[in-house]
């Protein structure tokens, strides 16, 4: 005797749950979607220094009564350093990925004490349900880009270096919430064919759909590629904008709707 | 030594990877190589079905708790293993998604119904030496092994609220399969056996499709090819393994069947065998 499966009746039933199940009535509802989600480029801002960070904590301390603002950290030089020992040892994805957590800790830290003064606060994955509260007592909740799969990164083809770095951790954060569109504070005017910084002249792109973004297969993107591929099929981010925090102003203008640098929509 | 290198506004640190986009393709593939470390290698991951074993109580679980007690006694194998959910999880999802919960969401709430599989498992391994593990005792694997201690690990992955959007459909498509396939694969383990309530794995759910047929011994790219609709393990940990370096062989087998699962531990090809690189 082996016993009956003791099942509990449901709408999935006894399903494997392997495999799509057809029929389901699904209405998601967003749980913050008034939230602003914003991350803070590491090699792009934080390896920059006071000259590039101040003038943005200045917009988002003055910005912070009007907008919900959940900031992201990334990684930067730092992170670069530890991929590629972490290559050079030969150690799987989800080491580099584990390891790869660290820089952008870290780099929250330094935003938390520089933005405590306006009620930044450094906050774990495990204290995201406690955002509303946050909220509701004025404070700049400050996280990791990263997302927490660490050591269940999967492993990629033709790369060590983790797909889910801090782009995507700040864009899947946006979608979770419900917010419409998550925002990128890079130290480029948006996005282009191309890296600017190695080919001058190369274009700028203000605007495209993730589909034709995808199709079009540039040998380099300013966003994280998993970031467009699930832009194709969110059920609420649906557009992540893309800004230059070295100019004055754009990321207030970007708070206020306006289409500044570059927008990646779904389509 | 590491120097540190300016001049452009920005200060890094000098190594092959300084001022680089992660994103360039040309870039990523200069951190490749043929090799990878195998952190944590023989160690066996052994996977203990949710709805197929736990749901069923008493009667599939004790005889196999005493079969795992027995089978590390007389094979020494070193083991961890893990647990899935059942129907709670299925009950669980069901009610999240009347309520609209967002797929993070649902991807939040589910290990918690594996958990208490874990604990009900060591109530019955606990005098054997088994131990529920945390997840942030990872590093202590080692230290479990070899005191000869037997650890429960935590086999939903943490994407938690992070869950990427699904391909298909709104449910979360990284469960406690993928999670543990991903738990032995960044330690370097190469075998896998999941034990469930039929005798491996078929080209149609067997308890729906009396017809189904069986797999017996058969590669991953094969299997890849046609892979069933309704499969007994997840889509995602299929792909996963595709483009995984380690794990070379996982093994589905009858935990209701007296002895597979020994069989197995010992390196018998019963139940279904999946093999990835054995002909390459």
């Amino acid at each position: 005797m082996t016993g009956d499966r003791k099942s509990l009746d449901s709408s999935l039933g006894t399903s494997s749950m392997t495999s799509a199940v057809a029929g389901l009535d699904y209405q998601p509802v967003a749980m913050m979607p008034e939230v602003v989600v914003l991350k803070i480029g590491g090699q792009s801002i934080m390896d920059r220094g006071r000259k590039a960070l101040f003038p943005i904590l200045e917009e988002i301390a003055a910005a912070k009564d009007r907008f919900k603002l959940l900031i992201g950290a990334g990684g930067g030089t730092r992170a670069r350093h530890i991929y590629s020992i972490g290559s050079d040892l030969e150690l799987p994805t989800g080491i580099l990925a584990a390891t790869g957590s660290f820089v952008p800790m870290q780099n929250a830290r330094m935003l938390q004490m520089l933005l405590a003064r306006h009620g930044g606060i450094f906050i774990l994955h495990d204290d995201f349900e406690k955002l509303p509260l946050y909220f509701r007592l004025g404070c700049i909740p400050i996280m990791t880009g990263m997302p927490p799969f660490r050591y269940w990164e999967k492993p990629g083809e033709g790369s060590r270096i983790p797909a889910h770095r801090t782009d995507a951790g700040v864009f899947l954060s946006a979608e979770v919430l419900g917010a419409r569109r998550c925002l990128f504070v890079k130290d480029e005017d948006g996005l282009y064919e191309d890296d600017p910084k190695k080919r001058p002249g190369t274009p700028l792109i203000p605007r495209i759909s993730a589909s034709e973004l995808l199709a079009r297969d540039l040998p380099d993107l300013i966003l994280e590629r998993v970031v467009v591929e699930y832009l194709t099929r969110s059920r609420f981010c649906t557009e992540v904008q893309i800004i230059n925090g070295l100019k004055r102003g754009l990321l207030t203008r970007a708070l206020e709707g306006e289409d500044v640098g570059t927008i990646i929509y779904q389509g | 030594m590491s120097k540190l290198v300016t001049g452009d506004g920005r200060t890094h640190i000098d190594s092959p990877l300084m001022r680089e986009s992660l994103v360039d393709r040309r870039v990523l593939a200069r951190t490749d190589s043929p090799g990878e470390r195998a952190i944590l290698p023989h160690v066996v991951l052994v996977s203990v079905g949710g709805q197929s074993i736990f749901d069923r109580g008493r009667a599939a679980l004790v005889p196999l708790a005493e079969e795992i007690a027995q089978a590390r006694k007389t094979l020494g194998t070193r083991m961890i293993i893990g647990v899935g959910g059942g129907t709670r999880v299925r009950h669980t999802i069901s009610v999240a998604l009347d309520l609209g919960l967002p797929t993070g969401g649902m991807a939040q709430l589910v290990g918690a119904m594996e958990e208490c599989n874990a604990i009900f498992l060591n109530t019955l391994l606990a005098q054997h030496g088994s131990i529920t593990m945390p997840r942030d005792h990872f590093w202590e694997l080692p230290l479990y092994l070899d005191s000869g201690i037997l650890p429960i690990v935590i086999s939903i992955p943490p994407y938690h609220f992070w869950e990427p959007p699904p391909e298909q459909g709104p449910l979360p498509a990284h469960g406690s399969d993928f999670g543990l396939f991903m738990h032995a694969e960044v330690l370097g383990m190469e075998k896998i056996i999941f034990v469930k309530d039929e005798d491996g794995l078929y080209d149609a759910d067997p308890k729906k499709h009396p017809g189904a047929r069986r797999y017996g011994v058969i590669e991953l790219d094969e299997l890849l090819a046609e892979l069933p609709d309704e499969t007994i393990l997840d889509r995602a940990l299929f792909r996963a393994w595709s483009a995984a370096r380690h794990v070379k062989r996982v093994q589905i087998v009858n935990g209701l069947v007296s002895g597979q699962l020994t069989a197995a531990l010992a390196g018998e090809d019963v139940g279904t065998v999946i093999l990835k690189g054995a002909r390459a």
